[in-house]
Protein backbone atom coordinates (compact mmCIF):
# COMPACT_ATOMS: atom_id res chain seq x y z
CA UNK A 1 0.00 0.00 0.00
CA UNK A 2 2.77 2.44 1.26
CA UNK A 3 4.53 2.04 -2.54
CA UNK A 4 1.12 2.52 -4.41
CA UNK A 5 -0.09 5.88 -1.98
CA UNK A 6 2.44 8.02 -3.16
CA UNK A 7 2.21 7.08 -7.13
CA UNK A 8 1.11 9.81 -9.00
CA UNK A 9 -1.69 9.69 -12.11
CA UNK A 10 -1.39 11.68 -15.00
CA UNK A 11 -4.56 13.22 -16.37
CA UNK A 12 -3.08 14.21 -19.78
CA UNK A 13 -4.66 17.37 -21.24
CA UNK A 14 -7.41 15.64 -23.26
CA UNK A 15 -8.69 13.75 -20.16
CA UNK A 16 -10.10 11.09 -22.60
CA UNK A 17 -7.16 8.55 -21.85
CA UNK A 18 -7.96 8.94 -18.03
CA UNK A 19 -11.39 9.48 -18.07
CA UNK A 20 -11.99 7.35 -15.48
CA UNK A 21 -10.44 9.81 -12.66
CA UNK A 22 -12.94 12.22 -14.10
CA UNK A 23 -11.28 15.24 -12.41
CA UNK A 24 -11.66 18.56 -14.09
CA UNK A 25 -10.15 21.70 -13.93
CA UNK A 26 -12.36 24.67 -12.46
CA UNK A 27 -14.91 23.13 -9.74
CA UNK A 28 -13.08 20.45 -9.78
CA UNK A 29 -16.10 17.89 -9.86
CA UNK A 30 -15.98 14.59 -9.36
CA UNK A 31 -17.70 12.13 -12.21
CA UNK A 32 -19.92 9.75 -11.13
CA UNK A 33 -20.84 8.22 -13.60
CA UNK A 34 -18.70 4.83 -14.99
CA UNK A 35 -15.74 4.39 -17.09
CA UNK A 36 -17.18 6.93 -20.52
CA UNK A 37 -14.52 9.61 -20.50
CA UNK A 38 -17.34 11.15 -22.41
CA UNK A 39 -19.65 11.25 -19.81
CA UNK A 40 -17.46 13.64 -17.62
CA UNK A 41 -16.35 16.82 -19.55
CA UNK A 42 -18.79 18.86 -21.79
CA UNK A 43 -16.55 20.44 -24.97
CA UNK A 44 -16.53 23.69 -23.44
CA UNK A 45 -15.59 22.14 -20.08
CA UNK A 46 -12.21 20.79 -22.15
CA UNK A 47 -11.91 23.59 -24.10
CA UNK A 48 -10.84 25.71 -20.31
CA UNK A 49 -8.53 23.24 -19.08
CA UNK A 50 -5.57 25.52 -18.37
CA UNK A 51 -2.88 22.89 -19.45
CA UNK A 52 -1.20 19.95 -17.22
CA UNK A 53 -3.36 18.60 -14.70
CA UNK A 54 -2.04 16.19 -12.24
CA UNK A 55 -3.96 13.78 -9.48
CA UNK A 56 -2.42 12.54 -6.60
CA UNK A 57 -3.04 9.86 -4.25
CA UNK A 58 -2.15 11.29 -0.93
CA UNK A 59 -3.62 9.23 0.93
CA UNK A 60 -5.02 5.76 -0.28
CA UNK A 61 -6.94 4.71 3.26
CA UNK A 62 -8.49 7.84 3.81
CA UNK A 63 -9.03 9.09 0.19
CA UNK A 64 -7.27 11.92 0.33
CA UNK A 65 -6.45 13.35 -3.51
CA UNK A 66 -4.28 16.11 -4.24
CA UNK A 67 -5.02 17.97 -7.73
CA UNK A 68 -2.08 20.19 -9.37
CA UNK A 69 -3.99 22.57 -11.78
CA UNK A 70 -2.21 25.57 -13.51
CA UNK A 71 -0.55 27.02 -10.39
CA UNK A 72 -2.43 25.93 -7.88
CA UNK A 73 -3.44 22.61 -6.06
CA UNK A 74 -6.43 21.20 -4.86
CA UNK A 75 -6.87 18.46 -1.62
CA UNK A 76 -10.35 16.74 -1.31
CA UNK A 77 -11.37 13.43 -0.27
CA UNK A 78 -12.74 10.71 -2.33
CA UNK A 79 -12.59 6.92 -1.16
CA UNK A 80 -14.43 5.61 -3.94
CA UNK A 81 -12.54 7.73 -6.87
CA UNK A 82 -9.31 6.69 -5.21
CA UNK A 83 -10.38 2.77 -4.79
CA UNK A 84 -10.93 3.27 -9.04
CA UNK A 85 -7.87 5.23 -9.33
CA UNK A 86 -5.43 2.02 -7.76
CA UNK A 87 -7.43 -0.27 -9.51
CA UNK A 88 -6.72 0.86 -12.57
CA UNK A 89 -3.59 1.65 -11.72
CA UNK A 90 -3.04 -2.64 -11.08
CA UNK B 1 31.41 27.71 -1.14
CA UNK B 2 28.79 30.32 -0.27
CA UNK B 3 26.43 28.38 -1.88
CA UNK B 4 27.18 26.58 -5.26
CA UNK B 5 26.18 23.20 -4.65
CA UNK B 6 26.15 23.24 -1.27
CA UNK B 7 22.92 20.94 -1.20
CA UNK B 8 22.47 17.05 -2.66
CA UNK B 9 19.21 18.68 -4.33
CA UNK B 10 19.80 21.90 -5.64
CA UNK B 11 22.98 20.75 -7.03
CA UNK B 12 21.35 18.69 -9.72
CA UNK B 13 18.95 21.90 -10.60
CA UNK B 14 22.18 24.28 -11.51
CA UNK B 15 19.06 27.13 -12.81
CA UNK B 16 17.86 27.11 -10.13
CA UNK B 17 20.54 26.84 -7.21
CA UNK B 18 21.16 30.34 -5.69
CA UNK B 19 25.11 30.74 -5.27
CA UNK B 20 25.04 34.15 -3.59
CA UNK B 21 23.32 37.24 -2.13
CA UNK B 22 24.61 40.87 -1.84
CA UNK B 23 23.33 44.11 -0.75
CA UNK B 24 24.95 46.87 -0.10
CA UNK B 25 24.17 50.77 -0.02
CA UNK B 26 24.89 52.70 -2.78
CA UNK B 27 25.07 56.58 -4.08
CA UNK B 28 22.43 58.71 -4.31
CA UNK B 29 20.25 56.94 -1.37
CA UNK B 30 19.90 53.39 -3.04
CA UNK B 31 20.75 50.11 -2.44
CA UNK B 32 22.29 47.40 -4.39
CA UNK B 33 21.13 43.73 -4.21
CA UNK B 34 22.47 41.07 -6.58
CA UNK B 35 21.94 37.51 -6.44
CA UNK B 36 23.62 34.73 -8.27
CA UNK B 37 22.60 31.62 -9.98
CA UNK B 38 23.96 28.44 -12.03
CA UNK B 39 27.04 27.62 -10.21
CA UNK B 40 30.77 27.32 -11.82
CA UNK B 41 30.12 28.11 -15.17
CA UNK B 42 32.77 27.02 -17.68
CA UNK B 43 33.43 29.84 -19.84
CA UNK B 44 33.08 27.84 -22.54
CA UNK B 45 29.47 26.99 -22.70
CA UNK B 46 28.44 26.04 -25.89
CA UNK B 47 27.07 25.05 -28.04
CA UNK B 48 24.33 25.70 -25.51
CA UNK B 49 25.29 28.69 -23.50
CA UNK B 50 24.40 29.13 -19.73
CA UNK B 51 20.92 30.63 -19.66
CA UNK B 52 18.48 31.73 -16.89
CA UNK B 53 15.38 28.58 -15.95
CA UNK B 54 12.25 29.76 -18.23
CA UNK B 55 10.42 27.78 -15.76
CA UNK B 56 11.74 29.19 -12.34
CA UNK B 57 10.77 32.21 -10.75
CA UNK B 58 13.60 34.28 -8.94
CA UNK B 59 12.95 36.72 -5.96
CA UNK B 60 14.68 39.00 -4.16
CA UNK B 61 12.86 39.34 -0.84
CA UNK B 62 13.13 42.31 1.84
CA UNK B 63 12.18 42.11 4.74
CA UNK B 64 12.04 45.61 6.55
CA UNK B 65 9.82 45.11 9.98
CA UNK B 66 11.46 41.81 11.49
CA UNK B 67 9.21 39.27 11.21
CA UNK B 68 11.49 37.19 8.36
CA UNK B 69 8.67 37.40 5.96
CA UNK B 70 8.94 39.81 2.97
CA UNK B 71 7.42 42.66 2.89
CA UNK B 72 8.83 44.26 -0.51
CA UNK B 73 9.64 41.30 -2.98
CA UNK B 74 11.15 41.77 -6.73
CA UNK B 75 10.49 38.90 -8.74
CA UNK B 76 12.17 38.32 -12.44
CA UNK B 77 10.52 35.39 -14.64
CA UNK B 78 11.64 34.79 -18.26
CA UNK B 79 11.40 33.59 -21.46
CA UNK B 80 13.87 32.25 -23.97
CA UNK B 81 13.38 32.20 -27.78
CA UNK B 82 14.92 30.64 -30.38
CA UNK B 83 14.86 33.03 -33.60
CA UNK B 84 16.20 30.68 -36.15
CA UNK B 85 14.75 27.10 -36.30
CA UNK B 86 17.35 26.02 -38.55
CA UNK B 87 20.51 26.48 -37.03
CA UNK B 88 22.71 24.76 -34.33
CA UNK B 89 24.27 27.69 -33.49
CA UNK B 90 23.70 30.31 -30.57
CA UNK B 91 24.83 32.89 -33.04
CA UNK B 92 25.19 32.76 -36.54
CA UNK B 93 27.57 35.98 -37.13
CA UNK B 94 28.61 38.69 -34.41
CA UNK B 95 26.37 40.37 -32.00
CA UNK B 96 27.16 43.64 -31.68
CA UNK B 97 23.84 44.80 -30.49
CA UNK B 98 20.94 43.37 -27.59
CA UNK B 99 18.81 42.95 -31.16
CA UNK B 100 21.38 41.60 -33.29
CA UNK B 101 19.83 39.07 -35.95
CA UNK B 102 22.76 36.87 -35.58
CA UNK B 103 21.66 35.71 -32.10
CA UNK B 104 19.93 32.95 -32.15
CA UNK B 105 19.01 32.28 -28.26
CA UNK B 106 17.92 34.96 -26.37
CA UNK B 107 16.34 35.92 -23.13
CA UNK B 108 14.29 38.29 -21.67
CA UNK B 109 12.38 38.78 -18.47
CA UNK B 110 9.48 40.39 -16.87
CA UNK B 111 10.21 42.33 -13.30
CA UNK B 112 7.29 42.45 -10.98
CA UNK B 113 7.34 44.10 -7.55
CA UNK B 114 5.10 42.54 -4.86
CA UNK B 115 4.43 44.27 -1.74
CA UNK B 116 3.31 43.10 1.88
CA UNK B 117 -0.61 42.90 1.23
CA UNK B 118 0.54 40.58 -2.01
CA UNK B 119 -0.13 43.57 -4.26
CA UNK B 120 1.46 43.18 -7.44
CA UNK B 121 2.26 45.18 -10.42
CA UNK B 122 4.64 44.51 -13.39
CA UNK B 123 7.40 46.95 -12.90
CA UNK B 124 8.65 46.15 -16.66
CA UNK B 125 8.44 43.48 -19.77
CA UNK B 126 10.67 41.95 -22.24
CA UNK B 127 14.06 43.76 -20.65
CA UNK B 128 16.59 41.83 -22.66
CA UNK B 129 19.60 39.97 -21.43
CA UNK B 130 22.83 40.26 -22.68
CA UNK B 131 23.93 37.66 -24.57
CA UNK B 132 27.34 34.81 -22.85
CA UNK B 133 30.72 35.81 -23.27
CA UNK B 134 31.83 34.11 -26.40
CA UNK B 135 34.71 35.20 -27.49
CA UNK B 136 36.42 37.90 -29.89
CA UNK B 137 34.64 36.71 -32.61
CA UNK B 138 30.76 36.47 -31.67
CA UNK B 139 30.96 39.31 -29.01
CA UNK B 140 33.64 41.49 -29.96
CA UNK B 141 32.74 44.44 -27.63
CA UNK B 142 31.11 42.70 -24.72
CA UNK B 143 31.34 45.08 -22.10
CA UNK B 144 29.48 47.82 -23.74
CA UNK B 145 27.04 45.52 -24.99
CA UNK B 146 26.25 44.02 -21.33
CA UNK B 147 26.16 47.60 -20.27
CA UNK B 148 23.33 48.05 -23.14
CA UNK B 149 21.28 45.63 -21.04
CA UNK B 150 21.57 47.68 -17.81
CA UNK B 151 17.31 49.55 -17.75
CA UNK B 152 16.20 51.66 -15.90
CA UNK B 153 12.69 51.25 -15.29
CA UNK B 154 9.70 53.69 -14.66
CA UNK B 155 9.71 53.81 -11.11
CA UNK B 156 13.69 54.34 -10.55
CA UNK B 157 14.83 51.23 -9.88
CA UNK B 158 17.57 49.80 -12.38
CA UNK B 159 18.23 46.04 -13.33
CA UNK B 160 20.18 44.05 -15.33
CA UNK B 161 20.28 39.80 -15.81
CA UNK B 162 22.53 38.00 -17.30
CA UNK B 163 26.27 36.54 -17.31
CA UNK B 164 29.18 38.45 -15.24
CA UNK B 165 32.33 37.37 -14.01
CA UNK B 166 31.74 35.19 -10.49
CA UNK B 167 32.68 37.58 -7.53
CA UNK B 168 33.11 34.99 -4.68
CA UNK B 169 36.64 33.15 -4.00
CA UNK B 170 37.76 30.54 -1.95
CA UNK B 171 39.85 27.88 -1.97
CA UNK B 172 37.38 25.03 -2.48
CA UNK B 173 39.90 22.46 -3.35
CA UNK B 174 41.44 22.50 0.11
CA UNK B 175 39.03 23.61 2.28
CA UNK B 176 36.76 20.37 1.65
CA UNK B 177 40.26 18.35 2.09
CA UNK B 178 39.64 18.15 5.82
CA UNK B 179 39.25 22.04 6.43
CA UNK B 180 43.25 22.42 5.00
CA UNK B 181 43.67 26.25 4.80
CA UNK B 182 46.65 25.96 3.13
CA UNK B 183 48.78 29.07 4.37
CA UNK B 184 48.55 27.13 7.71
CA UNK B 185 48.80 23.61 6.81
CA UNK B 186 51.91 22.46 8.21
CA UNK B 187 49.79 22.92 11.69
CA UNK B 188 47.34 20.39 10.42
CA UNK B 189 46.47 17.29 11.50
CA UNK B 190 47.89 15.60 8.53
CA UNK B 191 50.97 18.61 7.76
CA UNK B 192 52.23 19.97 4.50
CA UNK B 193 54.71 22.53 3.53
CA UNK B 194 52.10 25.94 4.16
CA UNK B 195 51.74 27.53 0.40
CA UNK B 196 49.71 29.92 -1.24
CA UNK B 197 45.48 29.78 -1.72
CA UNK B 198 44.23 28.93 -4.73
CA UNK B 199 41.02 30.32 -5.47
CA UNK B 200 38.23 27.45 -7.22
CA UNK B 201 36.60 29.91 -9.03
CA UNK B 202 39.18 32.18 -10.08
CA UNK B 203 38.43 32.03 -14.00
CA UNK B 204 34.48 31.33 -13.22
CA UNK B 205 31.22 33.05 -14.44
CA UNK B 206 27.90 33.29 -12.89
CA UNK B 207 24.63 34.61 -13.82
CA UNK B 208 23.36 37.57 -12.04
CA UNK B 209 19.92 39.60 -11.00
CA UNK B 210 20.78 42.83 -9.76
CA UNK B 211 18.92 45.16 -8.60
CA UNK B 212 19.30 49.16 -7.86
CA UNK B 213 16.49 50.34 -5.71
CA UNK B 214 15.77 53.63 -3.96
CA UNK B 215 15.92 53.54 -0.46
CA UNK B 216 12.58 54.57 0.27
CA UNK B 217 11.08 51.99 -1.31
CA UNK B 218 12.67 49.39 0.51
CA UNK B 219 11.57 50.83 4.17
CA UNK B 220 9.18 50.41 6.38
CA UNK B 221 8.76 54.01 6.82
CA UNK B 222 9.73 54.85 3.10
CA UNK B 223 12.10 57.34 3.74
CA UNK B 224 15.94 56.98 3.52
CA UNK B 225 17.00 56.06 7.51
CA UNK B 226 19.62 58.98 9.32
CA UNK B 227 19.92 56.71 12.74
CA UNK B 228 22.24 54.19 12.67
CA UNK B 229 20.99 53.28 16.24
CA UNK B 230 16.87 52.77 14.94
CA UNK B 231 15.53 49.28 14.52
CA UNK B 232 14.16 50.20 11.52
CA UNK B 233 16.86 51.36 9.81
CA UNK B 234 17.58 48.28 8.90
CA UNK B 235 16.63 45.56 6.61
CA UNK B 236 16.97 41.92 5.70
CA UNK B 237 17.76 40.32 2.43
CA UNK B 238 17.55 36.49 0.92
CA UNK B 239 17.40 36.08 -2.52
CA UNK B 240 15.34 32.65 -3.43
CA UNK B 241 14.08 30.39 -6.72
CA UNK B 242 11.13 28.77 -6.61
CA UNK B 243 9.51 25.92 -8.96
CA UNK B 244 6.54 24.54 -9.83
CA UNK B 245 5.32 21.21 -7.83
CA UNK B 246 5.31 18.86 -10.53
CA UNK B 247 6.68 18.43 -13.86
CA UNK B 248 5.30 16.80 -16.72
CA UNK B 249 7.39 15.30 -19.39
CA UNK B 250 5.89 16.04 -22.60
CA UNK B 251 6.53 12.78 -24.45
CA UNK B 252 5.59 9.69 -23.77
CA UNK B 253 8.15 6.26 -23.22
CA UNK B 254 8.17 6.06 -26.90
CA UNK B 255 9.28 9.55 -27.60
CA UNK B 256 6.03 10.85 -28.86
CA UNK B 257 4.60 14.03 -28.07
CA UNK B 258 1.47 14.49 -26.02
CA UNK B 259 -0.56 17.18 -25.29
CA UNK B 260 -0.36 18.11 -21.38
CA UNK B 261 3.19 18.43 -20.80
CA UNK B 262 4.54 21.32 -18.49
CA UNK B 263 4.97 22.31 -15.13
CA UNK B 264 2.17 22.28 -12.86
CA UNK B 265 0.80 23.29 -9.29
CA UNK B 266 1.97 25.66 -6.67
CA UNK B 267 5.56 27.43 -7.00
CA UNK B 268 7.88 25.80 -3.95
CA UNK B 269 11.00 27.27 -2.92
CA UNK B 270 13.66 25.27 -3.82
CA UNK B 271 17.02 27.51 -3.13
CA UNK B 272 17.65 30.27 -0.69
CA UNK B 273 20.34 32.61 0.45
CA UNK B 274 20.64 35.50 3.04
CA UNK B 275 23.76 34.92 4.61
CA UNK B 276 27.07 33.64 3.23
CA UNK B 277 27.88 29.86 3.83
CA UNK B 278 24.94 29.33 6.06
CA UNK B 279 23.63 26.22 4.08
CA UNK B 280 26.82 25.10 3.32
CA UNK B 281 28.50 25.01 6.48
CA UNK B 282 26.09 24.98 9.41
CA UNK B 283 23.42 22.88 8.18
CA UNK B 284 24.38 19.42 8.57
CA UNK B 285 24.02 17.41 5.22
CA UNK B 286 20.57 15.86 5.76
CA UNK B 287 18.88 18.45 6.46
CA UNK B 288 20.22 21.10 3.63
CA UNK B 289 17.51 20.13 1.21
CA UNK B 290 15.02 20.74 3.91
CA UNK B 291 16.55 24.25 4.43
CA UNK B 292 16.38 25.44 0.96
CA UNK B 293 12.64 24.35 0.75
CA UNK B 294 11.94 26.53 4.41
CA UNK B 295 10.56 29.95 5.14
CA UNK B 296 13.19 31.90 6.56
CA UNK B 297 10.95 32.36 9.43
CA UNK B 298 11.32 29.22 10.67
CA UNK B 299 14.75 29.37 10.80
CA UNK B 300 14.39 28.64 14.74
CA UNK B 301 14.84 25.14 13.77
CA UNK B 302 17.80 25.70 12.85
CA UNK B 303 19.55 27.40 15.31
CA UNK B 304 20.76 24.83 17.36
CA UNK B 305 23.91 24.08 14.05
CA UNK B 306 24.66 28.15 14.78
CA UNK B 307 24.67 27.84 18.52
CA UNK B 308 26.55 24.46 18.58
CA UNK B 309 28.63 24.73 15.34
CA UNK B 310 30.26 21.49 13.69
CA UNK B 311 33.32 23.90 12.46
CA UNK B 312 34.04 24.79 16.27
CA UNK B 313 34.43 21.60 17.10
CA UNK B 314 36.18 20.70 13.55
CA UNK B 315 39.12 23.17 13.88
CA UNK B 316 40.76 22.15 17.66
CA UNK B 317 40.79 18.45 16.77
CA UNK B 318 42.32 19.61 12.89
CA UNK B 319 45.10 21.88 13.77
CA UNK B 320 46.53 20.00 17.07
CA UNK B 321 47.36 22.91 19.78
CA UNK B 322 46.39 25.97 17.45
CA UNK B 323 42.77 26.57 19.01
CA UNK B 324 43.02 26.09 22.93
CA UNK B 325 40.48 28.60 24.00
CA UNK B 326 38.32 27.49 21.09
CA UNK B 327 38.56 24.21 22.18
CA UNK B 328 37.69 25.53 25.70
CA UNK B 329 34.22 27.69 24.61
CA UNK B 330 31.08 24.99 25.17
CA UNK B 331 28.89 27.59 25.84
CA UNK B 332 26.47 28.52 23.22
CA UNK B 333 27.29 30.67 20.55
CA UNK B 334 25.57 34.09 20.92
CA UNK B 335 27.94 36.01 19.22
CA UNK B 336 27.09 33.70 15.91
CA UNK B 337 23.27 33.42 17.42
CA UNK B 338 23.11 37.48 16.65
CA UNK B 339 25.48 38.03 13.63
CA UNK B 340 22.95 35.23 11.41
CA UNK B 341 19.67 34.67 12.85
CA UNK B 342 18.76 37.84 14.69
CA UNK B 343 21.32 40.52 14.05
CA UNK B 344 23.44 42.66 15.93
CA UNK B 345 21.90 44.22 18.95
CA UNK B 346 22.52 47.66 20.28
CA UNK B 347 25.72 47.86 22.88
CA UNK B 348 28.15 45.21 21.47
CA UNK B 349 29.66 47.48 18.66
CA UNK B 350 30.14 50.99 18.97
CA UNK B 351 27.74 53.02 16.64
CA UNK B 352 26.32 50.39 15.10
CA UNK B 353 23.61 47.64 15.12
CA UNK B 354 21.50 45.30 12.65
CA UNK B 355 19.56 43.97 14.92
CA UNK B 356 15.98 42.94 13.41
CA UNK B 357 13.98 41.44 16.37
CA UNK B 358 14.05 38.28 18.27
CA UNK B 359 12.22 36.30 14.92
CA UNK B 360 15.43 33.94 14.53
CA UNK B 361 15.81 34.16 10.43
CA UNK B 362 18.82 33.71 7.93
CA UNK B 363 18.64 36.96 6.36
CA UNK B 364 21.24 39.27 5.45
CA UNK B 365 20.87 42.34 7.69
CA UNK B 366 21.93 45.45 5.80
CA UNK B 367 21.78 48.69 8.24
CA UNK B 368 20.79 51.40 5.72
CA UNK B 369 21.67 54.43 7.66
CA UNK B 370 25.58 53.21 7.36
CA UNK B 371 26.85 55.19 4.62
CA UNK B 372 28.98 53.72 1.97
CA UNK B 373 33.12 53.18 3.31
CA UNK B 374 35.53 55.50 0.73
CA UNK B 375 38.04 52.48 1.93
CA UNK B 376 36.58 49.13 2.32
CA UNK B 377 38.14 46.91 4.55
CA UNK B 378 37.79 43.22 3.01
CA UNK B 379 36.87 42.16 6.48
CA UNK B 380 34.04 43.89 6.98
CA UNK B 381 32.89 44.60 10.97
CA UNK B 382 36.10 42.43 11.94
CA UNK B 383 37.86 45.17 10.09
CA UNK B 384 36.22 47.94 11.76
CA UNK B 385 34.51 48.62 8.84
CA UNK B 386 31.07 49.06 9.14
CA UNK B 387 29.41 49.14 6.07
CA UNK B 388 30.80 45.42 5.25
CA UNK B 389 30.19 41.94 5.83
CA UNK B 390 28.03 41.09 8.29
CA UNK B 391 26.45 44.56 7.96
CA UNK B 392 24.80 43.33 4.25
CA UNK B 393 27.49 41.98 1.57
CA UNK B 394 29.19 43.54 -1.10
CA UNK B 395 31.04 41.90 -3.57
CA UNK B 396 34.50 42.53 -2.52
CA UNK B 397 34.04 41.50 1.11
CA UNK B 398 35.78 38.45 2.20
CA UNK B 399 33.18 36.07 3.65
CA UNK B 400 34.92 33.06 4.00
CA UNK B 401 37.74 34.74 6.47
CA UNK B 402 35.29 36.26 8.16
CA UNK B 403 32.51 33.92 8.74
CA UNK B 404 36.12 31.17 9.80
CA UNK B 405 37.49 33.62 11.74
CA UNK B 406 33.90 34.37 13.86
CA UNK B 407 33.23 30.37 13.92
CA UNK B 408 36.58 30.23 15.69
CA UNK B 409 35.78 32.53 18.29
CA UNK B 410 36.60 36.13 16.77
CA UNK B 411 34.18 37.82 17.48
CA UNK B 412 32.67 35.69 20.54
CA UNK B 413 34.36 38.89 23.04
CA UNK B 414 31.25 40.56 21.88
CA UNK B 415 29.14 38.18 24.23
CA UNK B 416 31.42 37.64 26.86
CA UNK B 417 34.34 39.78 27.65
CA UNK B 418 36.56 37.72 29.62
CA UNK B 419 37.12 35.32 26.53
CA UNK B 420 40.22 35.34 24.44
CA UNK B 421 40.21 34.53 21.18
CA UNK B 422 42.78 32.16 20.22
CA UNK B 423 46.49 33.84 18.60
CA UNK B 424 45.21 31.51 15.14
CA UNK B 425 42.43 34.27 14.58
CA UNK B 426 43.15 37.91 15.29
CA UNK B 427 46.22 39.77 14.28
CA UNK B 428 47.89 40.19 10.52
CA UNK B 429 48.94 36.28 10.94
CA UNK B 430 45.42 35.37 11.64
CA UNK B 431 43.88 32.23 9.74
CA UNK B 432 42.58 32.62 6.42
CA UNK B 433 41.87 30.65 3.09
CA UNK B 434 44.45 33.21 1.08
CA UNK B 435 42.43 33.43 -2.43
CA UNK B 436 41.81 37.25 -1.33
CA UNK B 437 44.84 38.43 -3.42
CA UNK B 438 43.93 37.80 -6.77
CA UNK B 439 45.13 39.88 -9.65
CA UNK B 440 42.80 38.92 -12.13
CA UNK B 441 39.51 39.18 -10.25
CA UNK B 442 37.98 42.57 -11.13
CA UNK B 443 34.98 44.35 -9.97
CA UNK B 444 33.24 47.31 -11.59
CA UNK B 445 32.29 50.70 -9.83
CA UNK B 446 29.29 50.58 -10.72
CA UNK B 447 25.84 48.65 -11.49
CA UNK B 448 26.05 45.41 -11.56
CA UNK B 449 29.35 45.51 -9.63
CA UNK B 450 30.42 42.13 -10.67
CA UNK B 451 32.86 42.09 -13.33
CA UNK B 452 32.69 41.42 -16.95
CA UNK B 453 32.61 37.83 -17.88
CA UNK B 454 35.21 35.47 -18.95
CA UNK B 455 34.92 34.61 -22.74
CA UNK B 456 34.76 30.99 -23.59
CA UNK B 457 37.55 31.68 -26.65
CA UNK B 458 39.88 33.26 -23.51
CA UNK B 459 39.20 30.98 -21.03
CA UNK B 460 38.75 26.97 -22.46
CA UNK B 461 38.71 25.65 -19.84
CA UNK B 462 37.70 26.29 -16.05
Amino acid sequence: MEAVNRRSFLIKGSVGAVGAAGVVAGGLKLSQAGDEPEAGLSSGELSELPGPVLLSVRDAATGEVEVLVDEREVVFTDRALVAKVLRAAR
Amino acid sequence: MSSHREAPGISKDPVADNTDTYAFVTPNNTVTIITNYLPVEAPAGGPNFYEFGSDVTYQINIDNDGDGRADVTYQFTFETLTTNPNTFLYNTGTIDRLDSPNWNRRQRYTVTKITENGRRKTLARRVPCPPCNIGPRSTPNYAALADAAVTRLPDGERVFAGQRAEGFFVDLGSVFDLATLRPFQSLHLIPTANAAGVDALAQANVHTIAIEVPIPKVTKRGRVPTDPMDRSSTIGVWGAAYRQRATLRGFDPDGNTFEGGGAVGPWIQVSRLGNPLFNEVIVPLARKDEWNAKLPHRDSGFARFVAQPELAKLLPALYPGVFPNLAGLTADRADLLAILLTGIPPGLIDGFQNFTGDTQADLLRLNLAIPPSASPNRLGLLGGDLAGFPNGRRVSDDVVTIELRAVAGATYPLVDSTFTPDAAVVGDNAIEDGTFNNPGRTFLDRFPYLGVPYSGYEVPAA
